[in-house]
């Protein structure tokens, strides 16, 4: 390891260092007041090796972490990764928005394919998201995900429902009814 | 159960340090209760008072929190040896927070005291 010329000169800069996150002020008040204290001891205590003072005043990370928790500011230590900053409507939205375009313009082959895409990821924020609790989740994605998609693909690909016009339109509107309410209650019941 | 495990003995050394971390700023202001004093000399005396030494270094941010909060003042005062000191003196709310400290501290104390005390005098234990 490299010896220094002056060890003292090194603490110090290791100290505004590690307390880099301190406002400038603060930080160079931190050093003046170590500084001061290592030669009030070395004039009071010339005996004293300065490694024994500099040792005294402990590690500079400790030192730093103190001067940043007494300054309010949030230490070395990252805070914590917000999970879900995705806000609450967004998953709401792509789940449903889509869904009625494709009602509103049948015919438009892309917009089937991108409301697909958009209705999964929608699927997925609201699994991955904090406002809500796992049962909601289920709920919610079978109500206004699932429940619609399997109507659409019973409706179209069986013969299991009547052909014409009316029944389509409510079968629809079902649809509707059940995706609003379903969002109504996600929204409703969401944390905050 | 409690099992004894490795990291049990930094878990007392934070333990210690918690408690440090409460008491720490009312014995500072004690400290000056009587008479300004100045860094090196704080340090001094919570060194030698052995449960409250610290990493020396601390004791500057907490200083200096004191100080935003009015609870102490500094001056600075030429010594007849080395350098120029800077006295914290308490304040008028410096005091207040003093004062208020010792007079819910023996409660405080005592009652944490009876907790600990072996055997416990339970008055819901009717075994």
């Amino acid at each position: 390891m490299k010896t220094t010329a002056d060890p003292v000169r090194d603490y110090l800069a290791a100290v505004e260092r590690e307390a880099s996150a301190l406002p400038a002020g603060r930080r160079q008040e931190l050093v003046a007041d170590l500084a001061e204290h290592i030669e009030v001891t070395r004039a009071e205590q010339p005996a004293t090796p300065v490694g024994d003072i500099l040792a005294g005043l402990g590690d500079p990370r400790t030192i730093a972490a103190t001067a940043l928790a007494e300054a309010g500011v949030q230490g070395a230590a990252p805070a914590p990764a917000r999970r879900g900053k995705v806000h609450p409507l967004v998953p709401l939205l792509m789940l449903t928005v889509p869904y009625l375009l494709v009602i509103l313009l049948p015919d438009v082959y892309a917009l089937r394919v991108g409301s697909g895409i958009f209705r999964i990821v929608g699927g997925v924020l609201l699994c991955t998201s904090v406002h809500w609790r796992p049962r909601q989740k289920v709920v919610g994605v079978t109500a206004i995900g699932l429940l619609p998609v399997v109507a659409a693909v019973l409706w179209n690909e069986t013969t299991i429902a009547p052909a014409g016009e009316l029944p389509a339109l409510v079968g629809n509107l079902i649809s509707l009814t059940v995706i609003a309410v379903g969002s109504v209650w996600l929204w409703r019941s969401r944390r905050a | 159960m409690h099992r004894m495990e490795a990291g049990d003995a930094s878990k007392q050394a934070r333990a210690a340090a918690q408690l440090r971390k409460g008491v720490l700023e009312y014995c500072v202001l004690a400290l000056m209760r009587d008479r300004p004093r100045y860094g090196v000399e704080l340090l001094r005396e919570l060194e030698g008072s052995g449960a409250l030494a610290t990493s020396q270094g601390t004791v500057y941010p907490l200083l200096s929190r004191l100080r935003r909060d009015d609870l102490v003042t500094t001056t600075w005062q030429e010594s007849a040896s080395g350098p120029p000191r800077r006295y914290y003196a308490l304040t008028d709310s410096g005091r207040a927070a003093l004062d208020e400290f010792t007079r819910v501290w023996p409660g405080f104390r005592d009652a944490v005291d009876a907790f600990l005390t072996v055997p416990h005098a339970s008055a819901g234990d009717h075994a």
